[in-house]
């Protein structure tokens, strides 16, 4: 709630220079960093595509594409992609209606317990999930919302909901009135202004809203884990826990199936978040919480 | 109440259901199971009884409890407050640093910081789990390129482990933050301090350092916060062992709910684990507030 980055004004040129020892320290410095980040990536992208893929960085062996084609071929990758697509795509729609609805009414709405409400879903926002799951999952077994798609969106919706429905709160709050005042005069109903005039001006955190929406319920794995255990139901996330339970590591090592899983896994992610990555860096940052 | 309000409250209604069905619900769920003794599966399953507080009771004479709290505690300091908290604010202060000067590695640096990041959690596990792999893996073929020995990290170093998996994996909320801090120093303040003979150590310690403090300690409530309800990345890696050596608060919850089949119990250790949060919480958003 706190990277609020007004970018001060600066004097960029006139800082120019430093001493040669300098540069070379800082430059250093910046090789290790991205030697230590990106070492692991690099890893998996070289895995992915190795005949004879091991567990540590080198060029492929022999380059090929064929533990793309074992996964599809051979652990039934396509029903996980699709699976997987039908649930993000799902909870994104969900929730930037969701969203959206509940933030513009927070936002008009004059209510003398309406600070008292929206730091009560701040403090949500903080309850960790691994504290949750042992609940999460006897309440989904008592109301039959486990092996249930129906059961996966609600979650992964409600994951980033407290803080999405703050952050879009925000934007309408500056979102003037008369905009929907004069569609009011208009004839138009409250929910029809509100579609065709309100969320059009809040149109970036609406994109906030369904992009982190996607991308949480791609990437979340704790509750596919505890909620899903039909083959046939399983996620991208739960293909590769198991594929990496059995295939890698463990058990007998096939690395190249993993990483090959985990590129396709990871690719999505890394599209989304760095097209629009201003947006949803300010976005993360303030829901404290990772992918 | 306004007939407009009436509508208002209808639109809460949505989202307000499922804050209740997830968030809500549980909390209260976990409090209720933590005074039974319902289990998984067997006679309890179907009929379990109210057992008052002997959860709890168990709970504070567990001596698995106790090696599970410190381990949490040595995890949360060591990959939060000294490794993720260290590492983000210098990388930081040199991104920024860089950026003044125009040069143009640090922006890569923080892209390849940002990466380990967004990942999800899952592949930062399977990743680190081959980096430390013990016959093939990068840092023990490295070690061996340089002629020392392997080591085996996951069984000698459990906890050292989990803690770079999750330096690496979280350094870059407190980077991001910093460097949003840093842009906010207007330059000419360091411009009157030079001009008054100011060198770079004193004008870092009398006018960077204090305007990063009221920041700094949000950051580090933030990503405690974050830490201690660290789950997959330390069941991917070690799930907890050898034996208990790396099982924090949130493993030992989830294993004994679901392997040792003690809803109950595992109910216990999720509601200590909430009122804790809920405390760090608290101070969160009180603190935040007095900034706003």
């Amino acid at each position: 709630m706190t990277a609020r980055a007004q970018a001060a004004p600066r004097t960029v040129a006139a800082q120019r220079g430093g001493s040669p020892l300098e540069a070379i320290a800082v430059h250093a410095a910046f090789v290790a960093a991205i030697l230590f980040f990106l070492a692991p990536f690099f890893w998996l992208f070289t895995a992915a595509f190795d005949a004879d893929a091991a567990a540590y960085i080198r060029l492929p062996s022999r380059f090929t594409f064929d533990n793309f084609v074992r996964i599809f071929a051979e652990l039934g990758f396509a029903n996980a992609l699709r699976n997987s697509l039908l649930v993000a795509t799902a909870t994104m729609v969900l929730n930037v209606v969701a969203v959206s609805l509940a933030g513009y009414s927070l936002s008009r709405m004059r209510l003398r317990a309406k600070s008292a409400i929206l730091y009560g879903v701040l403090l949500l926002q903080t309850m960790p999930l691994s504290a949750t799951m042992v609940p999460i999952y006897g309440l989904a077994r008592t109301l039959g919302l486990r092996n249930s798609y129906l059961g996966l969106i609600l979650i992964h919706a409600a994951i980033e909901l407290p803080f999405l429905v703050w952050l879009m709160k925000g934007f309408f709050d500056s979102v003037p009135r008369h905009l929907e005042e004069a569609a009011w005069l208009d004839g138009r109903s409250k929910l029809r202004a509100l579609w065709e005039v309100v969320v059009p001006v809040a149109r970036p955190g609406i994109g906030v809203v369904a992009g982190l929406s996607f991308l949480t319920a791609w990437a979340e794995v704790l509750m596919v884990i505890i909620l899903i255990d039909k083959q046939d139901m399983k996620t991208v996330p739960l293909a590769f826990y198991e594929t990496f339970r059995t295939q890698g590591g463990y058990t007998e090592v096939q690395y190249g199936l993993v990483a090959a899983m985990g590129v396709l896994y990871l690719i999505p992610v890394m599209t989304i978040f760095f097209a629009t990555r201003r947006l949803m860096v300010r976005g993360l940052i303030s829901s404290s919480r990772g992918l | 109440m306004l007939a407009r309000d009436r509508a208002y409250v209808a639109g809460v209604l949505p989202a307000a259901a499922m804050l209740s069905l997830f968030f809500i619900g549980p909390a209260l769920w976990a409090m209720y199971t933590s005074l039974t003794n319902l289990a998984l599966v067997g006679l309890d399953a179907a009929n379990p009884r109210f057992v008052g507080l002997d959860n709890y009771i168990r709970l504070f004479g567990d001596p698995d409890f106790r090696v599970v709290i410190r381990n949490s505690v040595v995890f949360v300091i060591g990959s939060a407050v000294i490794g993720q908290f260290a590492l983000g604010l210098g990388l930081a202060l040199l991104i920024d640093h860089a950026e003044r000067r125009g040069w143009k590695l640090g922006a890569v640096a923080y892209a390849a910081v940002l990466l380990a990041w967004v990942n999800p959690t899952l592949i930062a596990g399977f990743l680190w789990v081959a980096m430390f792999d013990f016959f093939f893996g990068s840092l023990n073929m490295a070690l061996k390129a340089l002629g020392a020995g392997p080591v085996d990290w996951l069984g000698s170093f459990p906890m050292l482990a989990v803690i770079v998996a999750n330096i690496w994996r979280g350094t870059a909320f407190t980077m991001i933050i910093f460097i949003g801090a840093l842009r906010t120093i207007p330059s000419d303040i360091y411009e009157a301090a030079r001009v008054d003979g100011a060198n770079a150590w004193r004008r870092f310690w009398d006018h960077t350092l204090p305007n990063l403090r009221p920041i700094a300690a949000l950051t580090l409530l933030s990503i405690t916060m974050s830490t201690f309800g660290a789950f997959i990345l330390v069941q991917t890696l070690t799930n907890g062992g050898p034996g208990i050596a790396t099982e924090t608060i949130a493993l030992y919850a989830f294993h004994t709910a679901f392997q040792s089949y003690s809803i109950g119990y595992g109910s216990a250790i999720a509601a200590v684990m909430l009122g804790l949060n809920l405390a760090f919480a608290v101070v969160y958003l009180r603190w935040s507030r007095a900034r706003a």
